[in-house]
This record gives C-alpha cells, structure tokens and sequence, in this order.
C-alpha cells in the first residue's frame, strides 16, 4: 500500500489488511495460550538421567563407598534425645509451647556444639578455594521455583510469608543459585565455588512417624552448602570433588558413614545425578542422611537464566551484548552439596561419641572450633 | 585463605556455670530513634501496655483479678480471644493520676477514662450477677422441701426468669471483660523517677566513651568499602529477595561469625546460659512479649496460613521459654544469652537512614535477657548496660550510652538505656544496642512467676500448700550484646584504613582464625 494506488485498489488492500490484522490478532492471543501451557508442562519434565545411575526405587540405589563400622559399645546406649536430656542440651517442650513441635532451643555446650560445626565447616571449605557466603533466608517465591521447588505444591516444604510473594528458604542452594541469576559470566569466572551459610525452614508437611524424632527433622536448623555454577563439560568431575569434600569432612571427625549413588526414584526433578550419605546413628539403630551432593546439569541455571560466554579469540569479551567476534552464550551447570547440617550432625555425635559416664567426646577437629573444648561431661544437679 | 584458629582461651565447662553478675541488652527497635516524627503511628506506642508498679505486686491468686481473654487488636472486630493476661485494675483506679500522666508522657494513645468507666461496669456488672446467682440458689433451695403445686409451680416460674436473667448478664460480662482487658492492654508499663520527660532530644546521656577518630584521609563509608572490598552484594540480594536485603562475602562472613562467637563467649564467662532459640514462634507469643502482629505498619513477618510469626528479636522466644511456669525463687537470676536470626519489616521506615546495613530485614543478633526478683530488677539494668558498655568499649569504638526519655520507651519498658555508637561514614550516631527493663510487663502476659522460699526448704515448682508463699510475678529486662550489621558499619567506618584495608580489634582475632586486617583484593576478572 506504500505507492501510489487507485481509490478502489487502495480500499481493497484497506479490507484485506483489516481481515488480517483481526486474524492475526486472534493467533496471536492463541499463540500465547500456548506457550503458556507449553511451558507449564514441559516444566514439569524432570532433568535426564547420568547413565551409570541405577534405575529403580529406594532400594536400588548402589553403595559407592563405606567408611569405618558401626562403634561396638560395652555399655548400654542412649539415642540423642536422652543424651540431650541428661546433659541440659535441648528443649523441646518449651519450643513447643512458644513455637509447636519439631522446634527446640539449644542450651549450654550444645550452642558451641553448632557453632563450632558450622565455624569448622566453612574454614574447611573456603580452605579448598570456595569463596563464603551468607545469604537472605527470605526470598521471592519465583527464585523458589525457579530452583526447582514448589512453593504452592500440596505438601510443599515450602513457608510462605503472608501478604507478598516472599517465601523463607528450605536450603542455601535457593539464594545462592539466584546470586547469579539473569547473567552472563565470563567463561574465565568458572569454575564459581561458593560454601555458604544459613538457616534453613521446612515445613515437613507429608512427614510422619518416628523418623521425626528430636533432631532428626526439624522445622529450623542450620546449615553449610557447597554451590558450583561451571561449564557444562566439567560437571561430573566437580561432583566427584563434591563428594569427596563430604567424605573428607565426615571421615576427619571419625564417622561411620556410606556414600550411595541414588537411584531414579529418588532424584529431585532438578537432579542429573545425586549422591547421598548416610551416617550410622547408633541411637537411632540405623542410618540417617547427613548430606547430598546433586549435579543439576543445566536445569536450574536454564531456569534462573545463567550462561557463559566461552572465551573466543578477542581476549577482552564483554559481559553483555553481542558482537559478531563474541562466541553464543551457553548455560552453564550447578551443582550443590552439604557441607554439614548441624541438627543431624548433633545426632551423630553425641551418639557416636558417647561414653559410659554420660559424657560425650568432642572430635579433635572440631575442638579449636569449640575454644578447645574436649568433652562434654554431665553436670552437676542444680535445684532446678 | 582462612587459617584455623583458636577461639578464645577457656574453656566452656568453667563459663555457663560460673557465678557472676550477669547484664542483656536488647534491640528493641532501631526504628524509634529516628522516626520520632511518625509518633502518632509508631506502632511502639499502641502496642498492648499495662501499667504496673514494681515493688507492688499482687499475688495471682487475688480475687480481685479478672483473669480473662484479651481481645487482639483494637481498631479491628474483637477476635476470639485466645489468652489470659492479670491486671491490677484497683491499683490502676487507685492511681489513676499517676497513670494519666505516665500516658500523657509517652505519647501513648490508650483511653485511661474508658478503662476506669468499663472497670466500673464492670464491678457492677459482676455484683449482679453475683446477686441473681445468690436468689437463684434461694429458689432452689426452697424448692427441696414438701411444697404445695401452686407454690411450686410459683417457684419454678421464679426459678427459669432468674435464670434466663442471669444467662444474659453472664453473656453481657464476658463481653465486658473482654473490652475491658483489650482497652486495658493498651496502658504502657509505668516509668522508672529518673526517666527524663519528653521527647527524643529530653534522652539523657549516662556516658561517653572516647572521642570521634580523627583521619587524616578521606574517608569511605561502609557501603563503599564494602564495595572496594568484595564484602557485600546488595544488588544481587535485591534481585532474590528484594531491597534491604544482602549477601555477606568473603571476610565478611568471618567478621559476622567472629562477632558472634566473641559476642556469645565474653557474655557466657559472666555467667549467663547460652542458646539458640526458634525463629518462628506462635503469633500469641509476640504479642505477650508487647509486639503486635497485625498492627498497621508493623514490624512482624507472618507465616501464610498458620497463626506464626518470625521473631524480631531473641528477646521474643527467650522470654516464652518460661512462660506459663512457676519457677522457685533459688532460680533467680536466671540469666540467658540467646543467638538468633532476627527479620523485621521496617514498614514505615524510610529516607538516608536506610542504606547499607543500617537498616536491613535480616540479621544476626546476640541477646541478653535476664528474669529476676522484682527487688532486683534496677540492679541488673545497671549491670547489663555496664556489660555492653565493657563490651562495645573493648573492641574501640567511641558512643555514647542514653537515658531514653519517656516519649521514646516501647509500652513494655519501665526504663531504657541505648547505646550509640560513631559512625563517621554516616557522619553522626547510630543506635546499636539497647537495655530495657520491662518490669512485669511481659511476664504477666506470658505467665511467669516465682515461688519466694518460705521456711519449708523443699518447695514444690507447682500446686498449693498452706505453708507456700504466694506466687508473684518475676521481673524481666533485655539487652543487645551485639547486633551484627551495625557493629560490621562501626567496624569498618573506624577502623578502615588510607590504603583501604581494614583493621580488626584484638578482642576479635582468635574469633576470626587470627585475621589481623581485611586487606583490598587483587583485581580478578570478574
């Protein structure tokens, strides 16, 4: 219609374009739609598997690694709970009281018991080159999602805040996965190690029986996270270097322990692979999960919007922007990890360690942590 | 990059069990300095108060107290009340000039005349229905003899009026002890003599410690070397979680945890218990404690979908840690320093005294709180300013510690000490601690009493006797050991550097694995 038309030419172009931009119009919103329900679904497709995971449910999952045997004692043993008791260490009466149950207060050496974890976990860590974070425990509930949880989910472990669209964090891995979320990193960046700490809020909706016992899942706690973002290629070999950090850490403090390769009924939606380990908890009778490491490939950071931009040959790449010398930028990976989650930890501890007496040995790493505490011995009977 | 070092030289055993004199201080609201001009809709003045003189305690057991449902806020429709609190109305009534002026003096808005006149009604209220209960009875007995038909079926009809009457004035009473306890609450606690009348400029300064640093440089404030030193990221946290939110990196993260572990082992050695506490508690809790929930402009998170709140302060689940119990006198003091989260809306607050860490909704605090004989309170209040001051003193910083004035006290506070400290980047004062004694504020709400000896040398925690002496209601105060993101501001500001590096205190060091100075990075390429 740019040039020059006769009157009846013009008027029929005039109708056509009209039908069209009607039509068009129309897809358009059925476009959206679309997408819409597009992107709702596919979402919902978990992240593809490593090969070597086993397939199968809780059982099939493989034993990678075993540290140590179960601790003989010549003595008959209290779990947790008795130790906490004997020794003035919790209380979760009054907790719930004041807050409901599976909350508790930490009392006397317990306090330095976790602090001292949580000192030594990220003087460990920042040690082997992972910078240390602490981060916002309140974030926006679209950061929640975009990591791979539901907030609004039936059964969510989700907390949600009232009257906004802000959620309290589950675990460390949600505000340090959004630290970088929406960017573009410099290829040179990567590796990017972080180990941070936080407290952490589950609802623990859907979890009942007598694994909810004293420490064992709580609604509060404490803990260290290991978080990689790095170049797709080299994040099987992080997760190796993940694992072996938890087994380092749990081993230096004498646990007996197994790694596990957990089995595709039992990944996350986020996870490519996960492994798992589970502490011998001699009060408990059993073993207990006291850390996981996943490799989330691209999944999150798919999500959370991160890429890199590999290294071409100009040396001076910018952050942003294209340029027709710039490589395409690719999502990088993530990967996240325990480090330590004080609450089970505790457990492990204080029931490992136990003595006859009613004390408790506190291992020697942990001790300079701990302004040199050794041991925690029973007091005396106050009239209280 | 962070070497392991000691902490601290002693030993735990020798610490929590030591007797000693033992302070707290708490950060009830870094808020109230600076807003002074929203008075009329600071929520610190219409939180639930009542009025209570200290050394005049009435037993619980005193029928004179109506113990009855509070309603939750005023200004909304009454819901269901859902706890009790005591309150001594004939000391109210025969006081009530005192109470009038202590109410005009802190600026608060709750209605003297309207609880006195519900008071009223409520004392009439109860003697007819005492009344109508004592004729009921009458009825009733009479009707246990041999009657005449007639007279029974005379009595009978006597019988149902009475109690029709007496249902409706019962329904009446309840209704008017609610209205009555909710008015009531909003009567703040009574002030300590030596409190100065007025606003925010009448705040006395107590002591100065040191002077402002002098530089002969130009100095950054705590947001630029936080910057020039890889120690915060504000954007990315606004990006996460949204503004007055942050990351802490690097060396930061070490000066938080060696504040805390200092913070945590200097008070413990003078003999207070140590713990770390829930951070989301029953909103019935906060409201005890004297903060209000649901109050327009108020500080509180609360959890969607459940009647939880997240705590503002320590101060909050350490005080419920006793509540509803009987403790024995040979108790007291008991002496708490509680490490927790602390989230805060700061709605309300806006302008320059937001930047940076000044004002955050997240972070750490370690806090004092001490529950104590009533005859002892004032004496604890001076030993917990005079650990903050030890302790604030110890690692250099230069600030002056306040005698609040009546217009600036919370409704729970009978007395308040606040400490400010130089923060030459901001140029003047900041609030970073504070010292309340609340008296029987809270623990009439939460419930705490105790159980003075008496001759019998074993006495019970609970239940009645004849040689017991009558419970009373213990004392309670609060205090900030050490509030983590505006100590990091003191730190930084004072004690930064010409070159950029940063200097820690000694006292820190063995808290930080030996860091002596936090010192500008290599450039790296990110």
């Amino acid at each position: 219609m740019k040039g020059k038309l006769e009157p009846s030419v013009r008027q029929a172009l005039v109708e056509e374009g009209k039908n069209l931009k009607e039509g068009l119009v129309s897809l358009e919103e059925d476009l959206v739609q679309l997408t819409d329900q597009l992107q709702q679904e596919a979402q919902c497709l978990p992240n593809i598997t490593h090969p070597d995971v086993p397939i199968g449910g809780e059982d099939s999952s493989i034993i990678r690694k075993m540290v140590r045997s179960p601790r003989e004692f010549n003595f008959n043993i209290k779990d947790h709970l008795e130790l906490g008791k004997d020794l003035e260490l919790f209380d979760f009466d009054a907790a719930a009281e004041v807050s409901g149950s599976k909350f508790y207060y930490l009392k006397n050496e317990a306090v330095l018991l976790e602090m001292g974890l949580i000192n030594w976990a990220i003087a460990e860590v920042s040690k082997r080159g992972y910078i240390p974070l602490i981060t916002p425990e309140i974030v926006r509930s679209s950061v929640v999602e975009k990591c791979g949880f539901q907030p609004r989910g039936q059964n969510t472990q989700v907390y949600s805040i009232e009257n906004n669209d802000q959620c309290l964090i589950g675990t460390a891995e949600i505000p340090v996965g959004g630290i970088h979320m929406d960017s573009i990193l410099p290829e040179s960046a990567l590796p990017l190690k972080y180990v941070a700490y936080s407290h952490c809020f589950r609802t623990e909706a859907g979890a009942a029986g007598t694994a909810t016992r004293g420490l064992y899942r709580v609604h509060q706690f404490s803990k260290v996270e290991m978080f990689i973002f790095c170049r797709p290629e080299e994040s099987n070999l992080y997760h190796e270097e993940l694992i072996a950090i938890e087994e380092d850490l749990f081993s230096s403090l004498g646990l007996h322990f197994k790694t596990l390769d957990m089995a595709t009924g039992d990944l996350g939606a986020p996870a490519y692979r996960k492994f798992d380990v589970e502490a011998w908890m001699p009060g408990l009778g059993r073993y207990g999960e006291i850390s996981s490491a996943s490799n989330c490939t691209d999944y999150q950071s798919r999500r959370l919007g991160i890429r890199y931009r590999p290294s071409s040959d100009t040396p001076a790449t910018s952050k942003k922007g294209k340029g027709s010398n710039l490589a395409p930028t690719q999502f990088v990976h993530t990967l996240n990890a325990t480090a330590c989650a004080v609450p089970r930890m505790i457990i492990c501890l204080l029931e490992n360690f136990q003595q006859e007496d009613g004390a408790v040995v506190i291992p020697e790493p942990l001790r300079p942590y701990m302004g040199g505490l050794n041991v925690i011995s029973p007091k005396a009977k106050t009239s209280q | 990059m962070i070497s392991c070092g000691c902490f601290g030289g002693t030993t735990f055993h020798g610490l929590a069990l030591a007797p000693s004199i033992c302070r707290s201080t708490s950060m009830f609201s870094p808020l109230r300095t600076l807003t002074l001009t929203l008075a009329a809709t600071n929520p610190h003045h219409r939180l639930l108060r009542r009025v209570l003189f200290p050394t005049v305690v009435r037993a619980f057991s005193s029928t004179a107290l109506p113990t009855v449902p509070i309603t939750k806020q005023e200004g909304k429709a009454a819901a269901k009340p859902q706890w009790k609190t005591a309150i001594d109305f004939k000391w109210i009534r025969d006081n009530k000039d005192v109470v009038a002026a202590n109410i005009k003096n802190r600026n608060s808005n709750a209605n003297l005349d309207l609880v006195l006149e519900l008071y009223e009604k409520f004392l009439n209220l109860q003697k007819e229905v005492e009344w109508l209960r004592a004729e009921r009875n009458v009825v009733a007995n009479k009707m246990k003899g041999k009657l005449e038909p007639s007279v029974r079926q005379a009595l009978v009809e006597e019988g149902k009026n009475l109690k029709e009457g007496l249902v409706s004035l019962e329904e009446d009473l309840v209704q008017l002890t609610d209205q009555l306890q909710q008015e009531a609450q909003c009567l703040p606690n009574i002030t300590h003599p030596d409190v100065p009348i007025g606003g925010e400029d009448s705040s006395i300064i107590r002591k100065m410690v040191r002077s402002p640093r002098e530089f002969n440089f130009n100095i950054k404030d705590h947001l630029e070397l936080g910057k020039d030193l890889e120690l915060f990221d504000f954007d990315a946290a606004a990006e996460v979680s949204g503004s007055k939110f942050y990351y802490l990196k690097n060396e930061a993260v070490l000066l938080e945890m060696g504040l805390i572990n200092w913070a945590i082992a200097e008070v413990s050695k003078r003999g207070y218990i140590p713990l770390i506490t829930p951070e989301i508690v029953r909103s019935s809790v906060v409201e005890k404690c004297g903060f209000q929930p649901r109050g327009q402009n108020t500080q509180v998170y609360s959890i969607e979908n459940n009647d939880q709140c997240l705590i503002g302060t320590a101060e909050i689940p350490v005080g419920g840690i006793h509540m509803d119990s009987i403790l024995p006198e040979s108790a007291l003091p008991l002496k708490y320093v509680a490490y927790s989260h602390c989230f805060r809306t700061e709605a309300g607050a806006a302008g320059t005294a937001t930047r940076g860490l000044y004002r955050v909704h997240q972070f750490s605090k370690v806090e004092m709180f001490i529950f104590c004989r009533p005859e002892e309170s004032n004496l604890y209040h001076e030993e917990l300013i005079a650990i903050e001051e030890d302790l604030f003193s110890s690692l250099g910083l230069h600030f002056k510690t306040l005698d609040m004035a009546t217009g600036d006290l919370g409704a729970p506070a009978y007395r308040k000490f606040d400490v400010e400290a130089w923060m030459p980047g901001l140029g003047r004062y900041g609030e970073i601690s504070s010292a309340s004694n609340c008296t029987d504020y809270q623990s009439r709400r939460l419930g705490i009493r105790y159980r003075p000896s008496s001759d019998t040398p074993a006495t019970s925690k609970k239940g009645k006797g004849s040689n017991l002496a009558p419970t009373q209601f213990v004392h309670t105060l609060n205090a900030t050991a050490c509030a983590v993101p505006r100590m990091i501001i003191c730190l930084l500001e004072n004690f930064q550097q010409e070159d950029g590096a940063v200097v820690i205190p000694e006292p820190l060091r063995p808290y930080m694995g030996g860091l002596n100075v936090i010192s500008p990075k290599a450039k790296t390429s990110q």
